[in-house]
């Protein structure tokens, strides 16, 4: 049994079905809203979405039953200290400490949850898997993070990052360093991986520094948002590249999801079931995942309405869902 | 007290009531209390900071008023959602 949460531009919508079979919609809850990020937190079966009404702002909502009623949290909300407004959540991440829940939002701010959820809250949060302590954080425009202590305090780490979109003049100076997604090898906290506005990158220490793993290894382009990685393996990492930064579809009107089980030294396309003529879409940054088993199960959508699913790894594909609202999230419950 | 009218998309915060009475001397005085009685309503009118959100509108009288317009006892204050989005 395969359960999907899907944020999308109206509505969440969750689909239920057999593994590696087409979904059905189960549930659609906040209809006409957008469900910027959903997900199910599996220390407590707790489920979190994350909704922005177009008119009344952002709110966080969970439940047990996301076929039932959701509940409202609180919070997230900056102090008042801070002069500003939450626009977006735009991930939610279950921490080491079983209370404890993070939220990424924009403008880029880190929430911290104490009690599970009744009250919390940018893109990328890396918890390390036995040590509280330790966090790698991802932000749009702004670099790589990491924290020794929980978060009171930070350090900008983009060593080995390179802006190609700054002028080369203009790149020793600046902080514009736009992270796109970034994940952390849980059986070996000490491997990341990155998508980059332009390249894949991977870090063998923590963080600290960055290496390039997106240049003449065999991808299409080194442009894109999703970004997953196989939870068992910390060789293995997926990337479904874009065009390019002016050209937000996917290359060649191809669909196809980029492998690597090397550590990012050669890439291979998985494309065996998605569309390969005059298929040009979007995948957004939140809506790819895999499912943690074996062999691995892997789901993204993209702003067309299509959910497309394999449950051997990426060697074939099939369309799990489609004629959906453009879809903004896809996590595996 | 001032009596709130309340657009269709936000009543499901406070019970399914179209009209509350609260009390304040201005909008936002009004606004502040409706929270206070309906904490679930908190964000959705302002944000955090206080700040009407963009697409919301305060009526009263004859056209929008801000958070800081006076209200009388006897006024109505219709909080209004804007037709947008796509």
């Amino acid at each position: 049994m395969t359960e999907l949460l899907v944020g999308t531009k109206k509505g969440l919508v969750v689909l239920r079905g057999a593994r590696g079979g087409p979904l059905e919609i189960a549930a659609r809850a906040f209809p006409g809203e957008a469900v910027e990020f959903a997900m199910r937190d599996p220390r407590s079966g707790r489920y979190f979405a994350s909704v922005t009404h177009g008119q009344f702002g952002p709110h966080l909502f969970y439940t047990d039953d996301p076929t039932g009623k959701w509940q409202q949290a609180e919070g997230p909300a900056f102090p008042p200290s801070a002069n500003a407004a939450i626009e977006r959540i735009w991930v939610i991440e279950p921490g080491v400490d079983d209370d404890v829940v993070w939220c990424g939002v924009a403008p880029a701010a880190l929430f911290r949850s104490g009690d599970g959820g009744g009250g919390l809250c940018l893109h990328s949060i890396c918890p390390w898997p036995g040590d509280p302590n330790r966090l790698a954080i991802g932000i749009s425009s702004a670099g790589v993070w990491l924290s020794d202590d929980a978060g009171k305090s930070w350090r900008r780490s983009v060593g080995g990052l390179v802006p190609r979109y700054i002028p080369e003049e203009a790149r020793k100076d600046t902080h514009a360093f736009c992270v796109h997604n970034m994940r952390r090898a849980p059986r070996q906290p000490t491997t990341l991986y990155m998508q980059f506005h332009g390249g894949v990158y991977r870090s063998d220490n923590a963080g600290e520094t960055w290496i390039d793993i997106g240049t003449d290894r065999g991808l299409p382009s080194d442009f894109g948002f999703p970004l997953a990685i196989d939870p068992n393996d910390p060789d293995r990492a997926f990337v479904v590249p874009l065009a390019a930064d002016m050209d937000r579809v996917t290359p060649e009107g191809r669909v196809r999801v980029y492998e690597t089980l090397d550590r990012g030294k050669s890439w291979r396309a998985l494309e065996n079931g998605l569309p390969q003529s005059k298929a040009y879409l979007t995948v957004l940054r939140q809506a790819f995942c895999n499912d943690g088993a074996s062999p691995l199960g892997l789901y993204f959508g993209a702003t067309s309405g299509e959910v497309f699913g394999s449950a051997d790894g990426g060697l074939t594909w099939s369309t799990v869902a489609a004629h959906l609202p453009p879809v903004a999230s896809v996590r595996c419950a | 007290m001032p009596k709130v009218i309340l657009t269709g998309s936000i009543r499901q915060h406070v019970g399914g009531l179209g009209v509350v009475e609260v009390g304040g001397d201005t909008a936002g005085a009004v606004v502040s209390a409706l929270e206070a009685s309906y904490p679930a309503l908190r964000g959705w009118i302002v944000d955090e900071r206080g700040a009407l959100r963009r697409h919301v509108k305060l009526y009263f009288g004859q056209g929008a008023v801000s958070l800081d317009t006076p209200i009388g006892p006897n006024d109505e204050l219709h909080i209004v959602a804007a037709i947008s989005g796509g």
